[in-house]
């Protein structure tokens, strides 16, 4: 297992709050981790740095086997370099079909003329289909997206995400609106990415995090306060004082 | 899986039948070519009215499907007037002047030409050397070209500055009003070379086809509108029912999103905003020959509102909602400010149109806005979804 | 320094005065009317040349009813009877018959048709000489009014005489600003008519520093010059500068033509010239043996010349290398219309003085230009900081509530004439009525589109332009006066060169008012709170028992009612037309953005930063003020893509990331 993502000593403001306290982070690939931390914890700003939308005041971002820096990239290009996004609220497209979501979420070329002269192929097509039956859309694709349920959203916002094949996938809160069955699914497939790409999830109940079963991350005012098991973090005093409070 | 615009939008096939439909009553009723039901004037309105619904296509496409509110596209359609204008102006003078030198013992040389020339279209405004800009005003290849190219340049300039700042929304509006509206104010001085508020004039006579009369003229130019529109039309919506149309109105509804897939949203908007400018550029150089002027006034800032009006009157994202509004709208207008709809007399008060439609009119906006947010062409929404439940 | 150059020109004139002083007074006369006819003929048929004498008379009598009878002498006003020659005045040229008026008691001495009497029409000449007496008299008054009034016509017309009248006065004159303005106008006197150089370069030295207007133009003549050309510089000759052809101050072109007018070398031959020689010589079809059909290029028609040269049927054109000979034989260069080398150093140097302090003070005023410009934009804007910057909402019918206020005034005032008052309603009126309007728009219109600003945008347009078009059906499509009270008609002057017209202080002071009216309602009321709670989070705010809708309501009513305020002190001074607010519409958004959404503290900067900055670019090319508008707004444009949220820029949540 390689590290895939170098998350170094980087901190963050605004207008003099520390959003983000000297945070060091690593993933490596194929690897499966869980962020916890409650409210304001920064575990959504911590994907804004990584993923481009915030610059951090200092620290490094490193990425991939050559270890470049993410810092002077914008969110596009960090996308195509292969680190794909799930929003905490579900955002698709919702004024387009299922399908028309997952086609331009394809890991195709990206730029405007390309976009322009683009056919769907048979094997977008194959691909599209396979995506579909995975996240249980394959009767809804010719429906438009803004009439889905709120689960189906953020199925259908996962799928998007599967169709771009990132290298490493960063999940705020998948489960938030599901039933019971679906969080199962869900785990299981983030459990079965897991296999092959590095996936990183943020997420506040405790039941879904104990049936990812991976290594857990907890955050609390910016900084990383432990890492490790589950079970061992919730042994930490710090951490179950952070939880419960003092 | 048909691939051909025709079939992936149903809208096209309808569109180019009813405008050669409408292209041929036209002939059939022009004077040139039919009955004369119509006259060359107004013939000259309907071909204006396309070049303006060519203008809106445009527009909607940047605000309809881009979600960027334009209030400066009249800037492009005024200088693709300017442009050919230029040409117009330049080669219908030189033609004038090189009549009246024939008659003098000894034949000019081509400075005397083209300083004449100079001095008989610059003098209004006090100047008798060509300025930088009509450097190009002789070729109409070139001017063509730059029909297409400064407008193009302008949006791709203007647009590179505000995209890459990620200025959105209503911030964009303003600031594409600001540009229109200093752009108008350079054309109106004297000295930046473009005659100051006399514009171009004259600009009806095509030079070496002054044997063909307007007359035959004003159809010929009605069926260049008509096909630029046409033309217009199917490239428009080549452009949004393929792939490009999804991230254009993913840009729209979800500009974060887009990012977040990797395209480039800065990029993308560019190459909207820099192909409509174009295609404005096209529909004012086609607009200006048949108006006969252009002065400054047109590219004020209130001509580009109307312009976004017409779009949302018709009904955004829709291609043919734009053509529509443009179309209803520029002819209502036209018909109730030329005095030809018969008052009203109430007894007590007689309803004057002219004075009472910009009323009518900016009541109807608002109307529209509130009750009707889809526009008219939303309308056929709700009769198809009656017909079909 | 200037007390003691001009103690040295009271030497000096002491000297030069002695002489004109009346050598001998003789006995007062014992009455004008006696003294007029005793010389009645002089005073009936005066000339020119002959009316000093009675003048003289006159003012040796010292008699006090003499001034007024001049003064009537010389408007034309005196009549003489026929029967007696009595010199009278009329009560009224006009009636019939004319009422006669003894010249000395002022009593009616009874009626005369007008054919008993004539009127005495001294001409222009005589009416001259007897104003120049007349100012004697004026100088003498005890009325600081005349004396200022003699000073006048002395300074607009000034004479030798004069000099010694002006010095007399200064001995006595205590009155301070008669006295500045005879230290004024005694150097231009001096000046103009001594003959010596040390008193001119003391009179000239003496207005070191004055930036009055008259200072200036007393100046400025000294150093007039005349361009002049010769073999080699005159020794003596009091010499600006010399001139190089072909430089900036004087072009080849230039310098050749004087030296052809002078005779000095032939003259050039233009195009044209050789084209009306070709002309003139067609024979057969060609010129000098070219087919006038090929002279259609510059090479052909200079062949063809040149063949009529060689045959003698034009003159030679002087080569490019017989100019350059002929204008190196010479030397050209700009002469003082002044001799005195010394008189025109002192006045070079006097003037650069007083043009520094000239451009300080011209600096100081187009500072006042343009605070006063941002208080306009600032004012203008200050409605659309509450309505877009703080609520959010485009309002493009802004415009129209400031041409509501303005006319509001206007009616007022046709209701009420006296313009104080009429000021006095019509600015809580123009609140109240464009507050209502306001009100009535958010209600029925705006408060369906909050989340869709966009479509505000053209609805509000919408009502724009319906809103134009009705006060152009009510009121005409043409300017209406809006009348500013007389206290504010005038100017406030520090001195020539600054100055700013009233209305533009007031304004100025309104401005100031509504920012910390404004920033005490919106940072210090419970309303202000309420505001920024509703606009930042409308459903938090709703929960805490706060009500969304009042308070949108009375904040957009409160936009619009600033917006009417400022439209009536916006049309005291521009025009109040039907779309006067569309000049205002698209710099109003201007400023918001500029100075940032959100406070209006930054929408004084942005005002004050595109009012500065205009008036700026004004100064630098000041017969263009089309071109400052042009380059403010493309400054303002790239200066959003450096700062796309403005000067002073909210952060955080707030901003509405």
């Amino acid at each position: 297992m390689s590290t895939l993502l170098e998350v170094n000593g980087v901190s963050v403001s605004f207008d003099g709050f520390k959003a983000i306290n000297n945070l060091s982070f690593a993933i490596g690939l194929p690897e499966l981790r869980a962020v916890i931390g409650p409210n304001g914890a920064g575990k959504t700003t911590f994907m804004d740095i990584v993923t481009g939308k915030t610059r951090p005041d200092v620290g490094t971002v490193r990425w991939g086997e050559m270890g470049h820096s993410l810092l002077t990239k914008s969110e596009a290009q960090i996308a195509r370099e292969g680190i794909g996004r799930k929003f905490q609220r579900p955002t698709v497209f919702e004024d387009q079909s299922v399908r028309d979501n997952l086609r331009v979420s394809l890991k195709k070329p990206r730029g405007p003329f390309s976009a322009m002269f683009d056919r769907v192929t048979e094997a977008d097509h194959a691909r599209i289909e396979e995506i579909a039956a995975e996240i249980g859309l394959s009767d809804q694709l010719d429906r438009k997206s803004g009439i889905l349920s709120h689960g189906q959203k953020q199925w259908l916002e996962i799928g998007m995400l599967l169709a771009q094949d990132p290298r490493l996938l960063l999940v705020d809160e998948p489960a938030a609106g599901m039933t019971t069955d679906e969080r199962n699914h869900t785990a299981d497939l983030l459990k079965r990415l897991a296999r092959s790409h590095a996936v990183v999830v943020v997420e506040h109940d405790m039941e879904f995090v104990r049936r990812l079963d991976c290594r857990v991350t907890v955050l609390h005012e910016g900084s990383v306060i432990a890492e490790g098991s589950l079970e061992h973090v919730m042994g930490i005093e710090r951490v179950i004082e952070v939880y419960l409070g003092r | 899986m048909g691939n051909s615009i025709f079939v992936r939008n149903r809208s096209v096939p309808i569109f180019i039948a009813v405008l050669a439909l409408v292209a041929l009553c036209v002939t059939f009723l022009s004077p040139a070519y039919g009955t004369g039901a119509l006259s060359v004037s107004f013939t000259k309105v309907l071909g204006m009215t396309l070049c303006l619904c060519l203008a809106a296509l445009a527009m909607d496409l940047v605000w309809g499907y881009c979600g960027i509110l334009s209030l400066g596209h009249f800037a492009f359609f005024g200088l693709g007037g300017y442009m050919i204008g230029m040409w117009l102006m330049t080669a219908r003078t030189e033609a004038v002047i090189r009549a009246n030198l024939a008659e003098s013992p000894i034949p000019p040389t081509e400075a005397e030409v083209s300083q004449a020339t100079a001095l008989q279209i610059f003098s209004v405004v006090g100047a008798e050397d060509w300025p930088w800009m009509w450097a190009v005003s002789d070729s109409l290849v070139l001017s063509l070209v730059m029909v297409v190219l400064v407008p193009g340049l302008l949006a791709l300039v203007f647009g590179w500055l505000a995209f890459r700042s990620r200025v959105t929304g209503v911030y964009l509006s303003i600031l594409t009003q600001a540009m229109t509206l200093a752009l108008s104010l350079y054309l109106f001085q004297n000295d930046t070379g473009l005659r100051g508020n006399n514009g171009l004039s004259g600009l009806q006579n095509i030079p070496g086809a002054e044997a063909i009369g307007q007359e035959r003229l004003s159809v010929w130019f009605f069926w260049a509108s008509a096909l630029a529109l046409g033309l217009g039309y199917i490239g428009a919506a080549w452009l949004v029912s393929g792939k490009f149309g999804n991230i254009l109105r993913g840009i729209r509804d979800d500009e974060l999103r887009v990012r977040f897939l990797g395209y480039p949203v800065e990029v993308y908007k560019l190459v909207v905003f820099t192909l409509s400018a174009m295609i404005c550029g096209v529909a004012g150089a086609l607009y200006y020959p048949q108006a006969g002027i252009i002065n400054p006034d047109e590219i004020a800032p209130i001509a580009s509102i109307y312009l976004a009006v017409w779009v949302a009157i018709g009904g955004r994202g829709r291609l043919y909602g734009a053509v529509i509004g443009a179309a209803v709208v520029s002819l209502l207008s036209t018909y109730f400010t030329s005095g030809r709809a018969p008052d009203v007399d109430l007894g007590f008060y007689e309803i004057s149109w002219i004075d009472w439609w910009p009323v009518l009119l900016g009541l109807g906006f608002v109307l529209v806005t509130l009750f009707a947010p889809r526009g008219l062409a939303g309308l056929f929404d709700y009769v198809v979804r009656r017909q079909d439940p | 320094m200037t007390r003691t150059a001009l103690a040295a020109l009271v030497g000096v004139f002491l000297a030069l005065a002695a002489p004109l002083q009346a050598p001998a007074q003789s006995q007062p006369a014992a009455d004008l009317q006696t003294l007029l006819q005793d010389n009645a003929e002089l005073v009936a048929d005066a000339s020119r040349r002959t009316v000093q004498d009675i003048l003289d008379i006159l003012v040796d009598s010292q008699l006090p009813e003499v001034p007024q009878f001049l003064a009537t002498w010389q408007d034309r006003e005196l009549y003489q009877r026929n029967s007696d020659g009595l010199f009278v005045y009329v009560e009224d040229g006009d009636a019939d018959p004319l009422t006669l008026i003894d010249i000395s008691t002022g009593e009616v001495l009874g009626t005369a048709g007008s054919r008993d009497v004539t009127q005495l029409r001294p001409n222009r000449g005589v009416q001259g000489v007897i104003a120049a007496t007349r100012v004697q008299f004026q100088l003498a008054s005890d009325d600081p009014a005349r004396r200022m009034a003699a000073l006048d016509s002395i300074e607009s017309d000034p004479e030798e005489s004069h000099l010694a009248l002006l010095q007399g006065l200064l001995d006595t004159e205590t009155d301070p600003d008669l006295r500045a303005r005879i230290e004024v106008i005694l150097p231009a006197l001096v000046i103009a008519f001594s003959d010596e150089d040390a008193p001119r370069v003391a009179a000239i030295e003496s207005l070191s520093g004055n930036i009055s207007l008259s200072a200036r133009a007393t100046l400025n003549p000294l150093l007039a010059t005349r361009l002049e050309l010769a073999e080699a510089l005159p020794d003596g000759a009091n010499i600006a500068r010399e001139l190089e052809p072909g430089s900036d101050a004087l072009s080849r072109e230039d310098a050749y033509e004087m030296l052809v007018e002078e005779g000095l070398a032939p003259p050039r031959v233009s195009r044209s010239d050789i084209l009306s020689v070709l002309t003139a010589n067609i024979v057969d079809g060609t010129v000098g043996g070219i087919p006038v059909a090929e002279l259609n290029t510059e090479e052909a028609r200079d062949r063809a010349y040149a063949a009529l040269v060689a045959a003698d049927l034009a003159p030679p054109a002087p080569s490019e290398a017989d100019v350059t000979a002929s204008l190196g034989s010479v030397v050209f260069f700009e002469r003082y219309l002044e001799d005195s080398a010394a008189v025109t150093t002192a006045a070079r140097e006097t003037l650069d003085g007083i043009e520094t302090r000239v451009g300080f003070y011209r600096f100081l005023d187009l500072s006042l230009d343009g605070i006063s410009l941002a208080s306009i934009y600032f004012l203008a804007a200050i409605g659309l900081a509450i309505t877009f910057g703080v609520m959010g909402v485009i309002n493009m019918a802004h415009g129209e509530f400031i041409m509501i206020g303005a006319y509001t005034g206007f009616v007022v005032q046709s209701l009420v004439p006296n313009e104080t008052a009429s000021l006095a309603i019509a600015i809580p009126l123009a609140f109240v009525v464009t507050f209502m309007a306001g009100v009535a728009m958010e209600r029925l219109v705006i408060r369906w589109l909050y989340h869709r600003p966009l479509e505000t945008l053209l609805a509000t347009f919408g009502i724009s332009i319906a809103l134009q078009q009705i006060v152009r059906l009510v009121f005409g499509a043409l300017t209406q006066p809006l009348t500013p009270p007389d206290w504010l008609a005038g100017s406030v002057t520090l001195n020539d060169v600054v100055s700013i017209s009233s209305v533009r202080v007031a304004i100025f002071i309104l401005a100031a008012l509504f920012f910390v009216v404004l920033w005490l309602i919106l940072n210090r009321t419970r309303l202000g709170l309420e505001v920024r709670a509703v606009t930042q989070n409308p459903a938090m705010a709703a929960s805490m028992g706060i009500n969304p809708d009042r308070i949108n309501m009375l904040t957009f009513g409160l936009g619009s009612g600033i917006a009417g305020i400022a439209g009536v002190a916006i049309g005291l001074f521009a025009q109040v037309v039907p779309d006067m607010g569309t000049n205002y519409i698209v710099q109003s958004f201007m400023t918001v953005v500029v100075g940032g959404v959100g406070n209006i503290f930054g929408t004084l900067v942005g005002a004050s930063m595109i009012g500065g900055l205009q008036k700026a670019i004004e100064w630098l090319n000041p017969t263009n003020t089309l071109a400052a508008q042009t380059y403010m707004i493309l400054f303002v444009i790239l200066f959003i893509q450096f700062r796309p949220r403005g000067i002073i820029a909210l952060r955080g949540r707030a901003a509405g990331d």
